[in-house]
């Protein structure tokens, strides 16, 4: 799009309309045929051009310098043999091999709940987060935050002293603080004394608290999370007279209705559910179930759906009326019915007890009720639906943020505990904790880092990273997973759990706290118990029992209904990178592009092509959003699919005091969230005539070609033509493996664990904003999203794009000093000693997979800790081409392994960082030349088909086309 | 205008010419030489050590199995340096109060690591795996020369690439059987080697010369 021109709807759909079947686009700007978008077609790195003026003279002086200066660069006088000592330890350490890693099961917390992890050691320190098969929430895989936790363990902006009014204290200060303090609160019995921190599931911390509340019988707790399931709560004490946490079982359901929320990203099993969806797919003797999104901002469920309705948020209630009405629940509304409902209420009536319908945490409660009761009348509740025990339980006594914003501003609170969360940050805009939190005599806060909440706050504790102290969790499902430390303390810290023992009086040890209370559950038997729980990560059959359900289906009426304002609705939503702003400072999430906009450093308003087209915005202007009376200006980003008359805004950027990555980066949201409505307000949206640049990588690495990503009816050959094409150059032998890949386009939802697992595996560089923008990100995996279809509401595709590992390797030819080359199994080798930088090879690339290092970007401030490099793998300099490598490190040492025990290499043994983090095993990696193995039999699927297979290069990485059932009818 | 050259001029620019053809020739045969020969790759030089150690005194003499202090050989990437409570297993009964053994003693009581010199040191970019070459008959000797026979730890081959690649291309002549591995001046290298491993290792050659296989 040309800068500044608004966005016209009408010319995009004329121009869809001239185009001939269904064509996929990346960018709106491609279907406008902007100029922007044929240079990164043409050129793959489209600035070098403009970067490169340099007349002959100064050429050839820096060409003779480059010579004299790498000359001199040779004259390494360093000796290895002082600079890598070999050790000898003190003492033998039975069950660690000093150069082996070391894999160790603990769990990761994400908004309270747990997700199971084997984290891997080198010589005791964490280079590496994989999912752990054994844990309900995990099968296996991770998400794109456990994997970043790495990153964020190593964070160099982590707090490591205790600070007092900003000054640094030493510990025994801080004791000798803290003591008279406690010793006064326990004769007050906790007086004046309140506790703010987020919600956990973590039994210790709830035995703690008990106890502590025995200790301090008036000391007020509250519980806030800025990404919080109030009105799922309120629902379902209304509904159930209880609160429920509800557990969805998708190998059961054919009809899948998701009201708002992404069911694949958002929700504390997203994982789990991603993965039994694909299970369910995968199901050869029963139809393909049938997923249907109703949205207002698309998502990556709703880019999976089979039919996606995009409804504008103050729509929701009316929609689900009529819907429950459809089924016999309730009334409907007067207003006229959307048109999909019909159809939705006849397939939820067929599939019956086969159906689940969820609605998102930014519903209202009246839209939770009639969702419970139109599950009840379908009869999902126990098929597919199980209702437990809330796996973050909240005492009936327990304060929300408002109410201690209220106890403060009445002179109520002389002690002050923030322990752990950044709520000054994250607290809704109408709350100015910051100035609440000065007024209080002492306030203390526990953090990870010197944030916003830290430098309110007279005290300041460094609290230990998840990775470094002992805890427990429970997963989405009830199942307690044990939290061990995987390193030392990289920077002294207390954890919560010590924190809260140290106040309730049960000491500061950790591992004591957790142990106790298992302990106590356990009884007798508890030390075996205990060894086995450590080891595989998860307590055996402490999966929260079914509660059976007494219900009053027809409050609905009672809960209080929307008011619907005039204005544009606003809705609020975690960002798919940093979360609620807790991972700001990570280099990775920070540069990891956003499943659907593919934003890299930054957020924007999120809003509909119509609604663009009305107010005249194209993406990259600035507005004027302004909610009850407050005002942030904020870029914005045309979204296909998003709900007309919406906006969305994700949390987590603009932050002051997140470090040195992630300080004022994008737009802070929380400075417009109502408290009385966190999720959806009422906004106005002026354009103030700027332009904020958004960094974006939708239109890098595009491809030319037909094609790209084949959809198929179920039963059908992706193949149409592809006939053997002869080649100029001779056939490669392979006597023994040969390493292929298989990436199933129909299980790949497009949630981006691959791309930071990858990066993690490879010590893949973090480039930073300004290189971004040049096309210059180093990702050896890139995550392509494709649209079909018109821009308010198109087809969504993803496709993973690794190096293609071609037979016939365009890249190989080319090299004028043989540094890529074909090995003996296949794997297109890339010899960086030998790579002197031409770029010739990545530009004779089809696939657009290389990478170059145009600067040396591990010397700069988003590099990680040399501590957090995988050791198994080289770090690649500047001037050097790189790209994926099958994981060869992983094929290496799997090989010894094999070779070692004298026995072949069994199928499966080796699995690369991406398909070992992917939720829906999209990705097989295996041998091509064992008809046995798993990637064999799906390189024999009709599906299979390799990208731009007309060039002949004959590509080991193969895709399986999506499959949709609509395609049947044309 | 008189002539700017005699006519010896042009002998002597001929003689000029031919030397420094000579001179380019010998400097690439000198950096050819140079970089080959044992001394730019250390080859014989030992390296400043916390502790005299001898292997000529424990392996030679003593008979010591080279797996009792580098146990990790047969298993692991690393062969593995033994720790102060290995080294202490003898030292605590002989040489008691030998002040050599100071470092040994030190971290023995006060957990800290000893540090050695590595004089076999590979590059970074290198990845080689102990338990592999040994496992399938490569010889300590093979690349450690008689240890047994040495006082001070030296380097006996130059451990460069092409010297790598000298036995990956063709390894049968290098190979020994699996009870020879440990051995010390084992001599028919190859030739008692069952025939399928002889086998597998000629078809193997491309294989085991593919980058990937010490390059990551």
């Amino acid at each position: 799009m040309r800068k500044g021109a608004p966005f016209d709807l009408d010319a995009v759909r004329t121009h869809l309309a001239t185009e001939e079947g269904a064509r996929l686009w990346r960018s709106l700007e491609e279907l406008s045929d902007a100029p922007e978008v044929r240079r990164y077609i043409e050129a793959e790195f489209p600035d070098i051009v403009q970067a490169a003026s340099i007349d002959r003279r100064t050429l050839l002086r820096l060409m003779s310098a480059s010579l004299a200066l790498g000359g001199l660069a040779a004259c390494n006088g360093s000796e290895a043999g002082k600079n890598a000592p070999l050790l000898s330890q003190s003492r033998n350490m039975p069950g660690y091999t000093p150069g082996v890693p070391l894999t160790v099961a603990t769990s990761m917390p994400l908004n309270g709940y747990g997700r199971g992890v084997l984290v891997r050691t080198q010589e005791g320190r964490p280079i590496k987060v994989e999912g752990n098969p054994l844990h309900p929430a995990s099968l296996g895989a991770t998400d794109v935050f456990a994997q970043a936790e790495i990153l964020s363990l190593y964070d160099p902006d982590r707090s490591d002293t205790p600070l007092q009014n900003g000054a640094p204290r030493s510990w025994e200060e801080l004791t000798n603080f803290i003591r008279p303090v406690r010793n006064e609160l326990v004769v007050g019995e906790g007086r004046g004394l309140h506790i703010l921190m987020p919600p956990t599931s973590s039994p210790t911390l709830h035995r703690l608290m008990a106890q502590a509340r025995q200790l301090f019988p008036f000391a007020q707790w509250h519980l806030f999370s800025p990404v919080d399931d109030d009105n799922r709560r309120i629902a379902a004490t209304a509904v159930f007279g209880r609160d429920l946490d509800f557990v969805y079982d998708l190998t059961q359901a054919d009809i899948i209705v998701t009201l708002g929320g992404d069911l694949f990203a958002e929700e504390p099993g997203h994982l789990r559910y991603a993965a039994d969806y694909q299970t369910r797919r995968r199901m050869q003797d029963r139809p393909l179930p049938g997923l249907y999104a109703v949205e207002a901002r698309l998502s990556l469920v709703g880019a999976r759906a089979d039919q996606r309705i995009p409804l504008r948020p103050r729509d929701f209630e009316d929609f689900v009326q009529v819907l429950a009405a459809a089924l016999g629940v309730g009334s409907a509304p007067s207003s006229a019915p959307h048109p999909s409902v019909s159809k939705l209420a006849d397939e939820l009536r067929r599939a019956g007890a086969r159906s689940i319908v969820v609605a998102g945490r930014e519903q209202p409660a009246r839209v939770h009720a009639l969702v419970h009761a139109i599950n009840a009348r379908l009869g999902a509740f126990g098929t597919t639906i199980r209702a437990i025990d809330p796996v973050r339980p909240v005492s009936a006594d327990t304060g929300t943020l408002v109410d201690l914003a209220e106890a403060i501003e009445s002179g109520g609170v002389s002690r002050l505990v923030v322990l752990g969360g950044n709520p000054v940050y994250t607290a809704p805009a109408d709350i100015d904790l910051a100035s609440l939190v000065r007024r209080v005599p002492l306030s203390l806060h526990l953090g990870q880092h010197r944030d916003e909440t830290a430098v309110v706050c007279q005290w300041h504790i460094p609290e230990l990273h998840p990775l470094e102290s002992w805890g427990d969790l429970r997963a989405f499902d009830g199942t307690v997973g044990l939290r061990q430390p995987v390193a030392m303390p990289l920077k002294p810290g207390l954890s919560q759990e010590e924190f809260l023992g140290l106040l309730a009086g049960q000491g500061p040890d950790g591992r004591a706290l957790v142990q106790a209370t298992w302990h106590e559950a356990w009884g007798e038997g508890f030390e075996e118990r205990w060894a086995r729980s450590l080891e595989g990560g998860v307590i055996e059959g402490s999966a929260s029992p079914l509660v059976a359900l007494t219900d009053r289906f027809d409050v609905a009426a009672e809960l209080e209904a929307r008011t619907n304002s005039a204005g544009i609705d606003v809705v609020f939503a975690p960002d798919p990178s940093v979360w609620d702003g807790s991972y700001a400072n990570n280099g990775w999430l920070q540069e990891l592009p956003k499943p659907l906009t593919k934003l890299v450093w930054g957020n924007a308003a999120l809003i509909a092509p119509e609604t663009a087209a009305i107010f005249g915005l194209s993406s990259g202007d600035a507005i004027d959003l302004t909610v009850e009376g407050r005002a942030i200006r904020a870029p914005v980003w045309i979204l296909p699919g998003h709900a007309p008359g919406a906006v969305t805004l994700t949390l987590g950027y603009g932050r002051q005091r997140a470090g040195r990555i992630g300080n004022g980066i994008g737009f802070d949201a929380y400075a417009v969230r109502p408290s009385r409505q966190p999720w959806i307000a009422s906004g106005e949206i002026r354009k103030p005539g700027e332009r904020i640049p958004l960094i974006s990588t939708q239109q890098h690495h595009s491809l030319q070609g037909r094609d790209i990503v084949r959809v198929v009816a179920p039963g059908q050959s992706a193949v149409g033509e592809s006939p053997e094409h002869s080649s100029l150059y001779p056939e490669w032998p392979y006597e023994g493996h040969a390493w292929g890949m298989a990436i199933d386009l129909d299980a790949c939802i497009g949630c981006n664990a691959c791309v930071i697992a990858c990066q993690a595996e490879n010590n893949i560089a973090v480039v930073g904003p300004e290189e971004v923008a040049k096309g210059r990100e180093m990702h050896w995996l890139r995550v392509d999203r494709y649209h079909a279809g018109d821009p308010a509401n198109p087809g969504t595709y993803f496709q993973p794009v690794p190096c293609m590992h071609c037979e016939k390797a365009p890249c190989e030819v080319v090299c004028p000093v043989n540094a890529t080359v074909h090995s003996s199994e296949g794997l297109n080798d890339m010899v960086y000693n030998r790579c002197i930088g031409t770029r010739t090879c990545s530009n004779n690339c089809p696939y657009k997979v290389r990478r170059f290092n145009f600067l040396d970007y591990q010397g700069t401030d988003y590099t990680a800790s040399p501590d957090a490099m995988n050791p198994q793998v080289t770090v690649r300099d500047r001037g050097v081409m790189e790209k994926c490598t099958y994981c060869v490190q992983r094929i290496g040492a799997a090989r010894a392994d094999a070779r070692v025990e004298d026995r072949p290499l069994r199928d499966g043994e080796v699995t690369t960082a991406c398909q070992q983090s992917c939720p829906t095993q999209a990705i097989v990696f295996g041998d091509v030349n064992d008809p046995g193995s798993a990637v064999s039999r799906l390189k024999q699927s009709p599906r299979n088909y390799a990208l731009l297979g007309n060039l002949n290069t004959k590509p080991r990485t193969t895709y399986l086309a999506r499959v949709e059932p609509s395609r049947e009818n044309g | 205008m008189a002539q700017l050259f005699t006519p010896a001029a042009t002998t002597l620019f001929r003689v000029a010419i031919v030397l420094m053809g000579l001179g380019a020739v010998s400097a690439g045969v000198l950096a050819y030489g140079w970089a080959r020969s044992g001394s730019t790759w250390n080859v014989g030089k030992p390296a400043a050590q916390p502790i005299p150690f001898r292997h000529d005194l424990h392996s030679g003499s003593l008979g010591i199995d080279c797996r009792y202090c580098h146990s990790t050989v047969e298993r692991a990437a690393d062969a593995g340096m033994p720790s102060a409570q290995t080294c202490m297993s003898c030292h605590s009964q002989v040489w008691v109060g030998a002040s050599v053994l100071d470092p040994v003693r030190s971290s023995f009581i006060l957990g800290q690591p000893i540090q050695w010199a590595s004089v076999h040191r590979l590059p970074d970019h290198a990845y080689f795996h102990h338990a592999v070459h040994v496992t399938k008959g490569v010889g300590c000797e093979t690349c450690h020369g008689r240890v047994d026979q040495t006082p001070k730890t030296v380097k006996t081959q130059t451990m460069s690439m092409g010297w790598c690649l000298d036995c990956h291309r063709n390894p049968v002549p290098h190979l020994r059987p699996r009870e020879a591995v440990f051995a010390m001046g084992y001599e028919p290298h190859g030739r008692d080697l069952p025939e399928d491993v002889r086998t597998f290792y000629q078809e193997a050659s491309r294989r085991l010369t593919s980058c990937n296989t010490c390059h990551r």
